[in-house]
């Protein structure tokens, strides 16, 4: 990285500088600021499938049907009472050993069910690398936060005016009609502060993803943090973690800074044309 | 429902494709010189990564080498996320209840305590101290057995978080592998040094296998006993761990 | 062993490991709610060096997750463990787990109520203020007298929910911190049952389940000091029992 940088530049910059820019690039270094990539895709798939639950609780909680209603309600009252991390830890395990014991009933002879073993023949056995632990871990935050948002959407969705909904039944509109034209397009108003809030709670947990096995941010900043004394792994240095962990806090600060610059801005848009205090 | 099961269809599908993969080997990366991360490159490296290669190599197999967390490394072997373990993992008879090991390609290596230079330890009767280990080895067996009452002994995921605890003094002791405590001692400048007894713990350091992984098991076992034979393995020890020099180690045993 | 034998089984030996958890939150939720009272009056505060510096701590430690806080104090502290603790002979203290992990928790939930406080603090009523001063009380009678029964009440509902996430902030202080000896929190003793039998379905619901009913008392009892703090009303609201999303 650093050799190909003109002479002149070098030069300039003197050895002390080349050699912290060297450093800085290593192979190590650069793992860790591509690992950024895990982080922000586990972020925004986990709030795209936290979108859709959540929509799909807050129109459960409202229908007609009762058990679709308790079913609706159990999801967004108990799941915010257990630990994000807890269900973080739990889902994709979960989800992996029910996917085994599934095949196992297809695959393994009779005689490998009842051996006890698990999985209970290789071939039931399902493997999975960072890609496929990704997608779980983003499910898993999807599924948690979903509950929120439920809350949020549910919350959002009552506050649309009723006289709106009786004038769309009026024109004569189905109820399908009145449910996508008016009451999802009019509830983002009043949901886009919550959602807000969702999403921040949500991109913070990204940090567990460690918990995982997946190498993000937090895994690479303690390996490069942590004290090295050993000539052969490196450069020799003492325990440097904090700033590393220092680093780590200010970008997540930063996605909180730009996030909410974002989410004003799609509550000025959501609210274009209608009377409410967040629309100027 | 049904989504629960197109998504468990997309997995299943996802690891069939998977299946016919080359064998994946899982190291911590975090404790050299058996195995860390090389700076340059940023991939893993080591004794053990080498010693991997070759025996892939020879044994006509094709090798990946992913990295996993000393504390749930073997977990996830069971679980079937990677296929073998090299990871300076010695063959106890704990471990032996749920995972199978190669023969050793580390002859028994003994453990060392570290402290910060200048530290007077009696170790016949040591109280009130704080000692270090990584959680789940070996050493952390060993100690809490030994000194466990009468001192407090912290658990750390990886050997490095021990070691900064121990130079920034929040530890008295930590008790390591010979080979890391050489390697770190060598190379703190003076910071930590060795102490008192060697301890003899475990049965050497093999590959961590499935139960049910026989032939892989096997395969490995041949072409470990070939490199022990034409002292190819001796050569790669004495490379990585220069203080086994000058041997013989295996070969000719 | 039937399932029941085992979860009853499972709740036995989660019991101890749920003291840590609610031990941590004992001591760090109190201390937080002294410092965010007072974090919250000078964010509100006209000084603007104050008012700034409250701002950016509360900004800071909303904006970042708490597993990465815990992470940083810990190497930060331990960094100046041989120049600052040892010498004042407090390194068996600032870096004990126990006193650690409460302490970090305690700085999060200080800056979590203070926005709470604060939000509060700004819709109390003008005119009882007006009133208040009218009176010709002094600054502390009208914020002991009259604003603050009114923060405490507009911000009550909001404070439960934060408690209840607190609470559920324990369970990442044994997943950072070494773990000393066999002081295993639901986290820990749950991951290390799962290790010896790979039942998944088992210990973690049962951990599950003992943070649900902790969360569940959390909330029954703050909707019991919220209907005391609204004795004065005719028919003091109900606290709705399931979690809200605010935070």
């Amino acid at each position: 990285m650093v050799d190909s940088l003109p002479q002149w530049l070098l030069d300039v910059l003197g050895q002390d500088v080349q050699f912290w820019l060297g450093y800085l690039t290593n192979g190590k270094h650069l793992n860790w600021y591509a690992s950024v990539q895990y982080t922000l895709a586990a972020g925004v798939l986990g709030a795209l499938v936290a979108l859709v639950l959540g929509t799909l609780a807050a129109t459960a909680r409202n229908s007609r049907s009762a058990p679709v209603r308790v079913l609706g309600n159990i999801y967004t009252s108990v799941l915010p009472g257990v630990p994000d991390v807890l269900f973080f830890l739990f889902f994709p395990l979960a989800f992996e050993q029910a996917v085994e014991w599934v095949r196992a009933q297809a695959i393994c002879s009779p005689s490998d069910l009842g051996s006890g073993h698990w999985p209970p023949c290789p071939d039931a056995n399902l493997i999975l690398g960072t890609p496929e632990y990704l997608i779980l871990a983003a499910v898993s935050l999807g599924i948690v936060y979903g509950a929120f948002a439920g809350n949020v959407i549910a919350g959002a969705m009552n506050a649309v005016p009723k006289g709106q909904l009786e004038a769309a039944r009026a024109f004569g509109m189905s109820p399908l009609q009145v449910m996508t034209r008016i009451h999802i397009r009019q509830m983002w108003v009043y949901a886009l502060p919550g959602l807000s809030n969702v999403w921040m709670l949500l991109f913070k947990s990204t940090s567990l993803l460690s918990l995982l096995q997946i190498s993000d941010i937090v895994l690479w900043a303690d390996r490069l943090g942590a004290p090295n004394f050993s000539r052969s792994a490196g450069f020799v240095h003492p325990d440097w973690r904090w700033a590393y962990y220092l680093i780590l806090l200010i970008f997540y600060i930063i996605i909180t800074f730009i996030s909410e610059k974002v989410f004003a801005a799609l509550t000025r848009w959501a609210g274009r044309g209608m009377a409410t205090a967040g629309a100027v | 429902m049904p989504k629960f099961l197109l998504a468990a269809a997309a997995l299943a599908l996802l690891a069939s494709t998977a299946a016919a993969a080359p064998v994946r080997l899982a190291t911590e990366g975090a404790y050299a010189p058996y195995n860390f991360i090389d700076e340059a490159s940023g991939k893993p490296a080591g004794f053990e990564i080498d010693l991997g290669n070759e025996l892939c190599k020879r044994a006509g197999l094709e090798c990946t080498w992913q990295t996993n967390d000393w504390d749930s490394i073997i977990p996830n072997l069971v679980a079937g996320n990677y296929d073998a373990i090299m990871a300076g993992m010695s063959i106890t008879d704990e471990r032996k209840q749920t995972i199978d090991f190669t023969q050793n390609y580390l002859p028994p290596d003994p453990s060392y305590y570290i402290v910060r230079s200048g530290t007077a330890l009696d170790f016949a009767a040591l109280s009130g101290k704080n000692i270090g280990v990584q959680g789940g080895t070996i050493q952390a067996g060993y100690v809490q057995e030994t000194f466990g009452g009468s001192n407090t002994v912290k658990s750390y995921g990886t050997a490095d978080q021990a070691l900064a605890d121990l130079n920034a003094g929040n530890l008295d002791v930590i008790l390591a592998d010979a080979s890391y405590v050489n390697d770190v001692v060598a190379g703190s400048g003076g910071a930590v040094e060795k102490t008192g007894p060697e301890v003899k713990l475990g049965n050497g350091i093999g590959i961590g296998l499935r139960k049910s992984d026989e032939e892989l098991k096997q395969k490995l076992n041949a072409t470990i006993d070939e490199m022990k034979k034409d002292g190819s393995l001796d050569a790669l020890i004495i490379k990585w761990f220069p203080d086994k020099a000058p041997g013989p180690i295996f070969a000719g045993g | 062993m039937g399932a029941l034998a085992a979860i009853a089984n499972d709740i036995v030996l989660l019991a101890k490991p749920a003291l840590f958890n609610i031990y941590f939150a004992l001591v760090s939720i109190p201390t937080g709610f002294v410092l965010a009272v007072f974090m919250a009056l000078g964010k509100a505060s006209s000084n603007p060096i104050i008012s700034r510096l409250c701002r950016g701590y509360i900004y800071a430690f909303r904006g970042s997750p708490f597993f990465i806080q815990l992470f940083m104090f810990y190497s930060l502290l331990l960094s100046l463990n041989l120049s600052v603790w040892k010498p004042l002979g407090l390194d068996t203290i600032v870096l004990n787990p126990l006193i650690l992990g409460p302490a970090v928790l305690a700085l999060n939930t200080t800056a979590y109520t203070a926005n709470i406080l604060h939000g509060a603090l700004m819709t109390v009523p003008r005119g009882e203020v007006e009133a208040a001063r009218a009176f010709g009380m002094s600054r502390f009678q009208q914020f002991r007298t009259v604003i603050w029964p009114n923060v405490i009440r507009l911000a009550w509902p909001a404070y439960t929910n934060e408690v209840v996430f607190m609470f559920h902030a324990t369970a990442l202080v044994y997943l950072t911190l070494p773990v000393i000896d066999d002081q295993l929190d639901l986290m820990n003793k749950a991951g290390t049952l799962f290790e010896k039998d790979y039942n998944a379905f088992l210990h973690y619901p049962v951990a599950a389940m003992y943070f649900l009913v902790i969360s569940a008392a959390i909330f029954f009892g703050f909707g019991r000091v919220y209907r005391h703090l609204m004795r004065h009303l005719p028919r003091p609201p109900a606290m709705r029992f399931a979690p809200r999303w605010m935070r």
